[in-house]
């Protein structure tokens, strides 16, 4: 489901770019969700910021609030699409609400909306701002769900995942404000701030003491230093601090360490660009296409990366998120809690504020980091990754530091994978299917962005460094603090490669609880100094390595632990490199993880923030110009080339995913069930009841009015929008299904051969845009009863060419070449005659030849007749004539349907009327429906010859005999006549004129006609060529 | 093959080695094309493939001198051409001569002048003969044929080279004759058509300025194409230009001239000798001359019959079918003459009757319908002057030259 409504978001994106808009509304609940996300995401910096340096910045705040007042401005632009609220707060509650009401697909939505909402609420309560947000977004959550009760466990969920899906979108937005270029940035980040700032700021505005405010002031700082230079982003940066400064300390009441702060706060800022980049697309609306084409590459790219991170993603989400709260101080440990409570009742323990939470923080990030690392093919990830790395280029040290952090982060990520497990369990249990699909849809997209960034995926796991410094080298530096903070962390972070890092999340993944997370950390501990005394440490292969040896000692969790093992499979492989598809096969395990995913983007986001803090604007603008400047530009182009091709890409995979959305959204009642159940457990616990309940009384408050009105509307909109697109999608991810889990390099095209499995006898035909889907292909025995059906069906001509040309494709898609390909050929060729559509039979006749060449017998001699009768009537090619007449057989030139064919050709060439005539009476087979298309002419030069010819007059009646007419009633009296009446008609038309003589018999007085004769225009001539062809059937066709 | 020790095979290789350079540096075109010609078999050739069979490292050899390493390219290509040629692998033949002939191709285009002409016509027919070989050992292999049509977009290109301003576009005409063999050879006969249109239309060919062998093929090749398009007056100019211009002893190039030239003329009413036909051994044409000159239908649809594949293949089959009209207008006259020897008040009125009658004694069975068909049509085709009167069934011919002849024109006109 997560992955679906990212997707989906991103598709809506998608979609508004496209111009194909699904609905006016889709685009602005968009943007809604978006600018929800930044706040979230905001909040999240807010806490952090806080904790960072506050007195150095408060000057820039003043920026901070002007710019906040524009901000303002946008979020007022943002209510518009919901009904009008009228104060921000409510208004922006019901925009939320809206939001996921219009999003139909639901959690996702609606997790968006809630972190919307928590900035709205925040701004009024800053204490209860966690509270506040959760039970806005919980009310959201139910009116979509409308089941308020469970709705509380629905929404972590949707939290987790709107996370997920909208930082990987900030990720991307962020790597392309990093490379610098201007223009690119500047446009893009510029809509970005926009809208963001609109949510964001709202809050800001009102409370500019608490810490949420600033931190979305500053995250909206940060897009516009983003567009702008360097020089400018440090100097946002800067102002947004400020604001973080006052809120640490009026409202910081947490128990946590200044140290930590800062750290907090640099991993915010990566929060914040990652929120800006959400922010992004709903701005893209403003400011153009192109705008949102950029984002779109982004949406793509977190689909991707969901799918190749796994479970831990929607875990981060909801970590970061009450991480971010705890730092914030008292209201942030119980916001946390409620958090985690709802995730894993196991883990409040290590999300305590302080450094436990720092510990979430970094465990989070470092989470997200290996996670990235591990997801190599997504090309989206390889952006992202670089600006981690680059941070060792501004500081080695860094490198260290990061890689320190890990242990720390193992531990809290242990807790916070526990979490994300419990979380992700329902969601797994409930989406599979959807997931499944939605990898499959990845898969496709993966490779060729993959193929955009050819840049060493395999490099950055085993060089980092390197591959950092060659790389993004301008964002570094969320890991200083961090180290400083963590004391724990075992192993030496210069030491330490990647892939280990890889191996100890992996590990750590495993461990459900502290005690598990405990012992595994000394396991690892233990490993790693082995190995570094091995010197094995940077040989060993980290990746492959087993985790029996680790997973010895961690006492395995009989909760969720068919999870965990899942989510372990799917990393250990996601992790290698491989190749590109490989992670297809288990893309579907990972589907879940989407939302991980997308928290790994947002840390890269967040790098580049922490860089920008860190490093301090004045350090950074020196160290830009030198170092990262070069650096920077590579990125760039890397970033652009993945950036902006994947924009296609994305476009389809958005579609896609818009698609599977859209069932999704259908089934998500279903869907949903499971989710409530597994929120249910949670709930169960009368901790979690009390909060929940106080939550949902104040959400009550909030929602009021705004909840009731907007959600219908915007659910159907993008539900009928999203409809016709959902069938190819569908179709697309079902073919990838077959083929997802091959490796693109070994794709066995024979292999790749479909086999149908489709039983249906009747089905239209469309032009295939992809992959044929093996579901919709019939097989042989099926294509036999559907021949069989059309050339019994008593329907129209056009329903025969649909049904046999979508037989000939499934043919075709098959490779099937035997007598049933010559015989659905031959009967629409015949029928193609019947109806006189040469363009039509001229295709089934080309094949034909193939098919006789091949040794299929079928009528090849009734075809060879065709052949002969086509070019004399129709090609006059003397040469093709003579080249066909020349390949006939002795045998063939004994067959009657051939003597025939050479006896009118002989006939046409010397113009003999009477002889054509005759044949076309006796014509065997449809040779006559061939001769049909010539009868016209053939009148037409014989009544000239007979005018030129003949004096003074000739009957109607011997023209009647002569030329066929009335041939369709011949034999009786009475039908003469016809012949008479038709042909005396036809004389007419031809400018002949006719004469009665004494007995009253019509004569053609040749005389007069002789220079009178003209060759009519068709008066049943159609535009579109085709007389035979009635408009009607088209329109019966689209029903 | 002769035993060739390596001292002599060695010797031999590097003898033409010499000889290629000189001749290049000499300019001396009739021994460079001596060296180029494998389809002429010479003992010199032969015995240089047999000495690069056993010296396998001639590309060594080539590389040791300067003088031989500036045509490096050309040569190591021409051996390998000619080793192939020699073992019978020809389609590795052609291969390593279509090479070779690009490599010799780029150089010739940086001669300035045109003295390698003559060995660049050997080029351009060594190698369309030795596609066509190679394409009869991929067919005989059950491989589609390709190189011939390789080498027509090979010639094209030496079409390319050679036409432009220039003393080298004297030698346009050959290789458009060569690009025609090879057209018509594959069937791509509408391929000749932008050649056609750049030789007939481009100023810079003074067409009496080309070789009169060139000539002659040219004409020869155009007038085909005009039989297939039944132009018969263009036809018969061009093939008649061809006619008078070969060289008479050449006896075979004669008679494929007349092939289609005497279709052609018999089109325009115009009647060959019998010592003709019986001097060039056109005996399938006799046959039908002489249904013409008796207004025999069924001769001429029997000499159609018995000859059907091979006026088929050469592509005169519909032009000789159209000769029935010719052979209609024949019999009327004969009946016309009878009829005036019997009665001449009365015999300028033919009876449907009596034609159908006539058509009866050569087993012709139509009824008066049909008869009256071709009555019409004679009558409308000018081949026939008068009127045909439906009611009385009779054809009332013209009292003046009621049997027009074609003089020259075709029928219908």
């Amino acid at each position: 489901m997560l992955i679906f409504q990212e997707v989906y978001g991103s598709m809506n994106q998608g979609g508004n770019t496209q111009a194909v808009a699904p609905s006016p509304l889709d685009p602005n609940s968009i943007e809604n969700r978006y600018g929800v996300d930044g706040s979230q995401v905001q909040i999240s910096s807010y806490q952090y910021s806080t904790g960072s340096e506050g007195a150095s910045w408060t000057a820039h705040r003043v920026e901070n609030q002007a710019v906040e007042n524009g901000n303002y401005t946008n979020s007022n632009y943002y209510h518009p699409q919901p009904t009008g609220p009228a104060t921000g707060n409510v208004q922006e509650v019901t925009n939320t609400v809206s939001y996921t009401s219009s999003s139909a697909s639901g959690t996702a939505n609606v997790a968006q909306d809630y972190s919307g909402y928590t900035p709205y609420q925040t701004t009024s309560e800053p204490q209860n701002y966690s509270n506040t947000g959760y039970s806005n977004y919980y009310s959201g959550y139910q009116q979509q769900q409308q089941q308020p009760s469970q709705s509380y466990t629905q929404p972590v969920g949707a939290y987790q995942n709107t996370g997920a899906p909208y930082q990987p979108l900030s990720s991307f937005q962020n790597p392309g404000s990093y490379a610098g270029t201007p223009s690119y940035s500047g446009t893009y980040y510029n809509p970005a701030d926009y809208q963001t700032t609109g949510g964001y700021q709202s809050t800001n505005y009102n409370n500019q003491t608490s810490g949420g405010y600033p931190s979305t002031n500053y995250s909206n700082h940060t897009p516009t230093s983003n567009q702008g230079n360097y020089t400018d982003y440090t100097s946002n940066p800067y102002q947004n601090y400020t604001p973080d400064a006052a809120n640490t300390s009026s409202s910081t009441i947490a128990t946590t360490t200044p140290v930590q702060y800062q750290q907090n706060y640099q991993q915010w800022p990566g929060y914040y660009s990652q929120a800006e980049v959400p922010c992004a697309p709903g701005t893209e609306k403003l400011p153009a296409a192109s705008t949102f084409s950029q984002s779109f590459p982004v949406p793509a790219v977190t689909n991707e990366l969901p799918a190749s991170n796994g479970q831990p993603a929607p875990s981060y989400a909801s970590n970061s998120q009450p991480a971010p709260y705890a730092s914030n101080g008292q209201p942030a440990p119980s916001y946390a809690q409620p958090w985690r409570q709802e995730t894993n009742s196991s883990q409040p323990p290590s999300q305590q504020p302080g450094a436990a939470v720092r510990a979430s923080n970094d465990s989070y990030w470092m989470h997200q980091t290996p996670n990235q690392q591990a997801h190599y093919p997504v090309p989206p990830q390889t952006h992202y990754q670089s600006p981690l790395e680059t941070k060792p280029l501004y500081e080695t040290p860094f490198q260290g530091h990061q890689r320190a952090t890990y242990p720390q982060e193992l531990n809290s990520q242990s807790s916070i994978h526990q979490a994300s497990l419990g979380y992700q369990q329902p969601t797994q249990t409930t989406l599979p299917v959807h997931t499944q699909r939605v990898s499959k849809v990845q898969i496709p997209t993966n490779p060729r962005i993959a193929s955009n960034l050819p840049s060493g995926y395999t490099k950055m796991e085993k060089d980092s460094s390197a591959f950092g410094a060659t790389k993004t080298p301008a964002y570094v530096s969320v890991s200083i603090p961090k180290p400083n903070g963590h004391p724990t962390a075992t192993p030496e972070p210069e030491t330490m490669p990647k892939s280990l890092r890889g191996f100890v999340e992996r590990a750590f993944a495993r461990c459900k609880d502290d005690k598990e997370k405990a012992s595994c950390q000394a396991a690892l501990r233990e490993i790693i100094t082995k190995a570094r005394d091995d010197r094995t440490l940077h040989t060993r292969d980290w990746d492959t390595e087993p985790l029996s040896t680790v997973l010895n000692v961690v006492v395995t969790n009989t909760e969720s632990s068919s999870t965990l093992n899942s989510s372990l499979q799917n990393k250990s492989p996601t992790r290698r490199p491989k190749s590109r598809w490989e992670p297809l096969q288990e893309a579907k395990p990972f589907v879940k993880s989407a939302p991980t995913f997308s928290s790994g983007v947002k840390f890269g986001g967040w790098n580049h923030q922490n860089e920008n803090n860190k490093k301090i604007s004045e350090n950074f603008q020196k160290v830009d110009p030198t170092t990262n400047s070069k650096p920077t530009y590579s990125w760039q182009n890397s970033a652009k080339k993945s950036f902006q091709r994947p924009v296609k890409r994305q476009r389809f995979s958005g579609g896609v995913a818009t698609a599977i959305d859209d069932e999704a959204s259908s089934d998500s009642d279903k869907e949903l069930t499971p989710y409530y159940s597994s929120a249910m457990a949670l709930a169960s616990s009368t901790e979690e009841k009390k909060r929940r309940d106080s939550r949902s009384k104040r959400f009550e408050k909030v929602q009021g009015h705004s909840r009731g009105n907007d959600i219908p509307k915007p659910k159907n909109a993008n539900v009928g929008n999203l409809h016709p697109r959902r069938a190819t999608a569908l179709r697309l991810s079902r073919d990838l299904d077959e083929s997802g889990s091959r490796a693109v390099e070994d794709i066995d095209w024979d292999a790749l051969t479909v086999k149908g499995t489709c039983q249906e006898i009747e089905k239209r035909y469309l032009r295939l845009t992809s992959a044929p889907d093996p579901s919709t292909v019939r097989p042989e025995d099926v294509l036999e009863k559907a021949l069989l059906m059309v050339q019994d069906s008593q329907k129209n001509y056009l329903y025969k060419c649909d049904q046999l040309k979508s037989i000939r494709q499934d043919l075709t898609v098959q490779r099937i070449h035997n007598h049933l390909t010559a015989k659905v050929y031959e009967s629409h060729a015949r029928l193609a005659l019947e109806a006189g559509d040469l363009p039509e039979y001229n295709q089934c006749l080309s094949q034909l030849k193939i098919l006789y060449s091949e040794g299929i017998e079928g009528c090849s001699l009734e075809f060879a007749a065709y052949n002969l009768l086509y070019i004399t009537l129709h090609s006059n090619n003397n040469r093709e004539l003579l080249s066909s007449m020349s390949r006939l057989s002795e045998e063939a030139k004994k067959d009657e349907a051939v003597r025939h064919a050479l006896a009118v050709r002989a006939a046409v060439t010397s113009g003999n009327y009477v002889m054509f005539f005759r044949l076309y009476k006796t014509a065997p087979n449809m040779n006559s429906c061939l001769m049909d298309l010539y009868v016209e002419k053939m009148r037409y030069k014989a009544v000239n010859f007979m005018a030129r010819s003949c004096r003074p007059t000739i009957p109607v009646s011997h023209i009647v005999q002569v030329l066929g007419f009335g041939a369709s009633t011949e034999g009786n009296g009475e039908k003469e006549s016809d012949g008479m009446e038709e042909c005396s008609e036809w004389l007419k038309a031809h400018g002949a004129s006719l004469i009665s003589d004494s007995n009253g018999d019509l004569l053609l007085d040749t005389k007069a006609s002789t220079n009178s004769l003209f060759m009519p225009e068709p008066e049943d001539a159609v535009s579109h060529g085709d007389r035979y062809l009635d408009v009607n059937d088209f329109f019966t066709r689209t029903v | 093959m002769a035993y060739v020790s390596m001292g002599e095979a060695h010797r031999r290789i590097t003898e033409y080695l010499n000889r290629f350079c000189d001749s290049v540096s000499y300019q001396d075109s009739s021994t460079l094309c001596r060296l180029l010609s494998f389809s002429s078999n010479s003992a010199p050739l032969l015995s240089l493939a047999d000495a690069l069979n056993v010296f396998q490292d001639a590309s060594s050899l080539i590389r040791q001198s300067d003088k031989f390493s500036e045509y490096g390219e050309i040569l190591a290509h021409l051996f390998r051409s000619l080793q192939s040629y020699r073992i019978g692998n020809l389609v590795e033949a052609y291969l390593a001569y279509e090479k070779f002939a690009n490599a010799f191709v780029q150089e010739f285009r940086n001669w300035e002048s045109a003295w390698a002409l003559e060995a660049l016509y050997v080029v351009c027919y060594e190698i369309r003969i030795l596609a066509e070989k190679a394409d009869k050992e991929l067919t005989s292999n059950g491989k589609s044929p390709e190189k011939l049509k390789a080498a027509g977009s090979l010639l094209m290109k030496v079409f390319g080279v050679l036409a432009g301003k220039g003393p080298k576009r004297v030698g346009a005409l050959y290789v458009t004759c060569q690009l025609f063999k090879t057209y018509f050879k594959l069937g791509t006969v509408n391929l000749c058509r932008s050649v056609i249109r750049s030789i007939e239309t481009a100023r810079i060919f003074d067409f009496e300025e080309f070789p009169r062998r060139d000539k002659v093929t040219y004409m020869y090749y155009t007038g085909r194409l005009e039989v297939f398009n039944e132009n018969f007056p263009a036809a018969d100019t061009k093939l008649s230009y061809a006619l008078q211009h070969c060289i008479p002893r050449r006896d075979r190039n004669i008679r494929m001239i007349l092939k289609y030239l005497i279709p052609v003329k018999l089109s325009l009413g115009i009647i060959p000798k019998d010592e003709l036909l019986q001097n060039y051994n056109l005996h399938e044409y006799i046959k039908i001359v002489q249904a013409l000159k008796k207004g025999d239908l069924r001769l001429l649809r029997h000499a159609l019959q018995e000859h059907e594949d091979r006026f088929l293949r050469s592509g005169v089959y519909l032009v000789l079918e159209k000769l029935e009209l010719q052979v209609y207008q024949r019999l009327m006259k004969k009946i016309y003459i009878i009829q005036k020897l019997s009665d001449p008040a009365r015999a300028h009125q033919l009876k449907l009757e009596v034609i159908a009658k006539a058509l009866r004694w050569l087993e012709m069975d139509m009824d008066l319908d049909e008869v009256e068909c071709i009555m019409t049509i004679l009558i409308y085709k000018n081949l026939v002057k008068g009127y045909l009167a439906h009611k009385n069934k009779v054809v009332v011919l013209s009292k003046q030259d009621p049997f027009p002849k074609l003089n020259g024109k075709p029928v219908g006109s």
